[in-house]
């Protein structure tokens, strides 16, 4: 079970005041009574709930500062929070912290065409920056499947991915600058509209940070000229373990396809029952592969890929003819989460990312899993870049179910590990892994990284319990605060 | 001063926990191509990476390259090239600039200067393509991070803030990049007797086209007169020349020249053999039209939009622009306020300028990497503190204070 630092007892005898105090910053923005808190007890993992100390929604990158500086100077901690559609429980508040979300901050504020560029804040949705230059030709590649909802803060803690990274990279990719609060509420620029920004790449690492080093108060997303063409086709094979071959010989060909995404037999089911977007009943797994660019590229793409396929052992490979029907396609494959829910009550969404090759021994271990388990569990991903999305069903009223299902988990995960891969690929660590990260980091490691973390955030306030196994007093890491531009060891000659 | 040149990851530990313990500043050289390059050092101590050298891991179906960070570049690129896989940030040699003989880099030192060159518009610099590192932080600690995958979210990418940081922060030991299939064709098409004006304006309108180009540059008439590439090309007579390089497969490849030529249909436009436009994108990466010239060099990063304007502040006679306008090289004469009107720059229009090239006083007294505003500069060397918190590794490479 889950572990979260203990609440500071004197700082839950101070809400009311911490609360009024926050009136004054954020006048009409502060929700401090638990009925209303209800709403903001946490995120899309949807196990773990918990009331925040109060709950804060600024308007201003200035508010912003000014509740930071507040709450460093009163030792209060801090969970920033977008739309609240985390999968590993980055955003679950903590009893005596302040929650800050960044919602109302949903302003675009520049599209510079000829730049190549949009300039939003925080809490702008995903989908509503390609929205805003759609008209233009242009769109925002990074389309994880919470797009609708997701904000493009969240985006930026979590580096978030989805359905076309496989070619247009995660969110740190197209992603050029943000103005970051610190934890004390100062505010630096990282990047801009140039390309980086001279110094060290700190924009590098404040994406998917998880809301550990700072607040985004503004962010610069690069954006791209809309291919001319795209084509969706639909792989069919009575094998699980041909698809996933399948995989490999189509990026070991050379072609990088727009996104390439896999479905086991179980989901199949699950997603014709729930919207029926017309996948074929008699295969055992499908790939759904896009491909983009210029006609004739497309073309070329298309050919090659049908060829793979057939001899990988395809029994169907169908081209989209239209729009319509391409939108019936990718409707099911969007659906996939939603028509796995309605199999049983609660339902956990894995990620991790593995080497292509090891695809199909990795599916016929977590088969063999599901049945130790006695858990259903169904596989649904993207293929492409080996991020697995194994979708674990279970019913938490069922004694035993949710921890049962979190070991199920834990054992994906850590099989991901062992054959050469990580432990997430686009969720995050959040709270849901964090017991995990010693599978893959050493002692060593993870002291680095929260190091790292005390540079930012040397009080420990910003997200605490997250992302890292156990909580460590940057003192403990052996920090040293540089302060007032003063350097560690500035008594010493230096040559 | 002692020279140290460790033979694996446990001599490195070894030689920095000795500098560390005797409070010992190490410069970190590999091939030393780019020792020139950044602030002077003044260091106790070498610490010399080359021998940390080799091909680690290397998965051609998984688009995955592990190599030890000395690792020659030709060397690297040449074990790629044999599966018909490259590096998509093209990294660039600099050597050239600095009277080395080419051929040396090593990719460490690629990493640590992100060193990158035209394909950057298309496929972004160094950092976008280092998936995982292991490092020694200056208190002597052997560091793993990031993964063996492409897609992988798991702790802080402490990968990308090795990109670029010049060996302030670790001695990189094993560096694994994601890499990509080499394009069947690369081909280059010259616009030819463009203004700056115009054929700063032609690489935007390029860049908007959905063509994914992989090469989009703009060369004066004087840098064009000079450049052996250009001669090469016979376009060293033009006044003013843009370059448009796309990528793809035979028939797309054909496709995207047509378009590119109905677009620019008012220009006075030539297709280039694949061969010479390679050649000409990677001398524009390296610098190498400036090579010879006896002047400071500097680099400066302005939204695309505002490069001509730049370029007429910097009052620069010699100059030229790669990634769409969003790089300047600029040859500059060695003046003592030449980093205050390049501030002022930067200032205005929003970006950077880093001192590429000039004596080691210039750049021990000028303003080498753009200045950092105080917050941010506090934050950066709290940065450096949680990895080198004796500062023993590069001191001062970047910042005199970093």
């Amino acid at each position: 079970m889950l572990e979260l630092p203990e609440p500071d007892e004197q700082i839950l005898a101070r809400r009311e005041e911490i609360a009024a105090h926050l009136r004054t910053i954020v006048p009409d923005g502060v929700i401090a009574d638990d009925i209303t808190l209800t709403a903001y007890d946490g995120d899309a993992l949807t196990a773990y709930r918990q009331i925040p100390l109060v709950c804060v929604l600024p308007k201003t990158a200035e508010q912003v500062s000014a509740l930071l500086a507040y709450s460093a100077r009163e030792n209060i901690r801090v969970v920033p929070r977008g739309a609240g559609t985390s999968l590993s429980g980055g955003a679950l508040p903590l009893a005596d912290a302040i929650l800050v979300s960044l919602t109302r901050m949903s302003k675009i504020v520049e599209i510079d065409l000829d730049n190549r560029c949009v300039v939003a804040q925080p809490g702008v949705t995903n989908a509503s920056i390609t929205r805003a230059v759609e008209a233009d030709g242009y769109y925002y590649a990074p389309d994880p499947s919470s797009q609708i909802a997701c904000t493009i803060g969240g985006n930026v803690a979590e580096n978030s991915g989805g359905i076309h990274c496989l070619k247009y990279g995660l969110t740190t990719h197209n992603l050029l600058g943000v103005e970051l609060a610190l934890p004390d509420g100062e505010r630096v620029r990282l990047g801009g509209k140039q390309t980086g920004d001279g110094g060290l790449d700190i924009l590098g690492v404040v994406a998917g940070s998880e809301g550990l080093l700072g607040v985004v108060t503004e962010i610069t997303l690069r954006i791209l000229p809309k291919p001319p063409a795209a084509r969706t086709m639909l792989l069919a094979f009575h094998s699980v373990s041909d698809a996933a071959r399948t995989v490999g010989e189509i990026v070991a060909a050379g072609i990088i396809p727009a996104a390439l995404e896999f479905m086991d037999r179980r989901c199949i089911d699950a997603v014709e029952a729930f919207c029926a977007p017309g996948y074929p009943m008699d295969a055992e797994a499908i790939l759904i592969c896009e491909v983009d660019g210029m006609e004739s590229e497309v073309r070329d793409a298309t050919e090659r890929i049908t060829k793979l396929a057939r001899d990988s052992g395809a029994h169907s490979v169908h081209e989209c003819h239209d729009e319509a029907e391409r939108r019936r396609i990718w409707s099911g494959r969007k659906a996939a989460f939603a028509a796995m829910g309605r199999l049983q009550p609660d339902m956990l969404c894995m990620d991790g990312t593995i080497p292509r090759h090891a695809l199909p021994k990795v599916l016929s271990k977590i088969a063999a899993m599901s049945e130790r388990y006695g858990l259903g569990c169904c596989n649904v991903f993207h293929a492409g870049d080996g991020n697995l999305h194994p979708l674990i069903v279970f019913d938490v009223m069922k004694p035993g179910e949710l921890e049962l299902a979190e070991n199920f988990g834990a054992e994906i995960l850590k099989l991901c590990v062992e054959v050469g891969g990580v432990l997430s690929g686009e969720h995050g660590i959040g709270v849901e892994k964090k017991g995990l990260m010693g599978e893959m980091f050493s002692e060593t490691d993870l002291a680095q990284q929260e190091r790292l973390k005390c540079a930012f955030d040397i009080r420990g306030l910003l997200n605490p319990g997250k992302v890292f196994p156990t909580l460590h007093a940057c003192v403990e890491q052996g920090h040293m605060h540089v302060h007032g531009g003063k350097l560690p060891f500035g008594h010493l000659p230096r040559m | 001063m002692n020279h140290i040149t460790p033979q694996d990851e446990n001599e490195l530990v070894d030689a920095v926990r000795g500098a560390a313990k005797a409070r010992r500043q190490v410069e970190l050289v590999s091939a030393g191509t780019k020792r020139n390059l950044g602030r002077p050092i003044e260091a106790d101590d070498i610490v010399d990476l080359s021998k940390l050298s080799g091909i680690v891991n290397y998965e051609p179906d998984e688009l995955i390259f592990t190599v030890m960070a000395g690792t020659p570049l030709v060397q690297a690129m040449a074990a790629l090239k044999e599966n018909r896989q490259m590096l998509a940030f093209s990294p660039v040699d600099w050597a050239g600039l600095y009277g080395k003989e080419p051929g040396n880099a090593t990719l460490g030192g690629v990493v640590a200067a992100n060193a990158c060159g035209s394909r950057r518009i298309k496929s972004g610099a160094v950092r976008d393509h280092l998936i995982g590192c292991k490092f020694v932080n200056g208190a002597g600690e052997a560091i793993k991070a990031g993964g063996r995958v492409v897609k992988n979210v798991t702790g802080f990418d402490l990968p990308k803030i090795m990109c670029g940081a010049f060996g302030t922060l670790g001695a990189l030991t094993e560096l694994t990049f994601r890499v990509v299939p080499a394009p069947e064709r690369a081909s280059t098409i010259a616009l030819r007797n463009c203004t700056p004006s115009e054929g700063l304006t032609m690489l935007r309108k390029a860049a908007s086209l959905a063509l994914e180009p992989t090469g989009l540059a703009y060369l004066p008439a004087a840098v064009c007169r000079e450049s052996p590439a250009m001669i090469d090309a016979a376009l060293a007579q033009t006044n003013g020349v843009a370059l448009i390089r796309v990528e793809g497969a035979a028939d797309p490849i054909i496709d995207k020249l047509a378009r590119l030529r109905n677009v620019f249909s008012k220009q006075d436009i030539v297709t280039l053999e694949d061969d010479v436009g390679d050649a000409l994108f990677g001398e524009i990466g390296c610098g190498t039209p400036f090579a010879e010239r006896d002047t400071d060099i500097w680099r400066l990063s302005v939204p695309a939009t505002s490069v001509y304007d730049a370029v007429s502040e910097s009052e620069a006679q010699f100059w030229y622009a790669d990634w769409a306008g969003e790089v300047l090289w600029l040859a500059l004469p060695a003046s003592p306020d030449i980093d205050e009107r390049l501030r002022k720059i930067t200032t205005k229009f929003g970006g950077h300028a880093m001192l590429f090239r000039a004596d080691k006083n210039a750049r021990a007294r000028l303003a080498t990497f753009e200045p950092e505003p105080p917050a941010r500069a506090a934050l950066s060397r709290a940065v450096k503190a949680a990895f080198d918190p004796l500062r023993i590794l590069n001191p001062g490479r970047m910042y005199e204070e970093l």
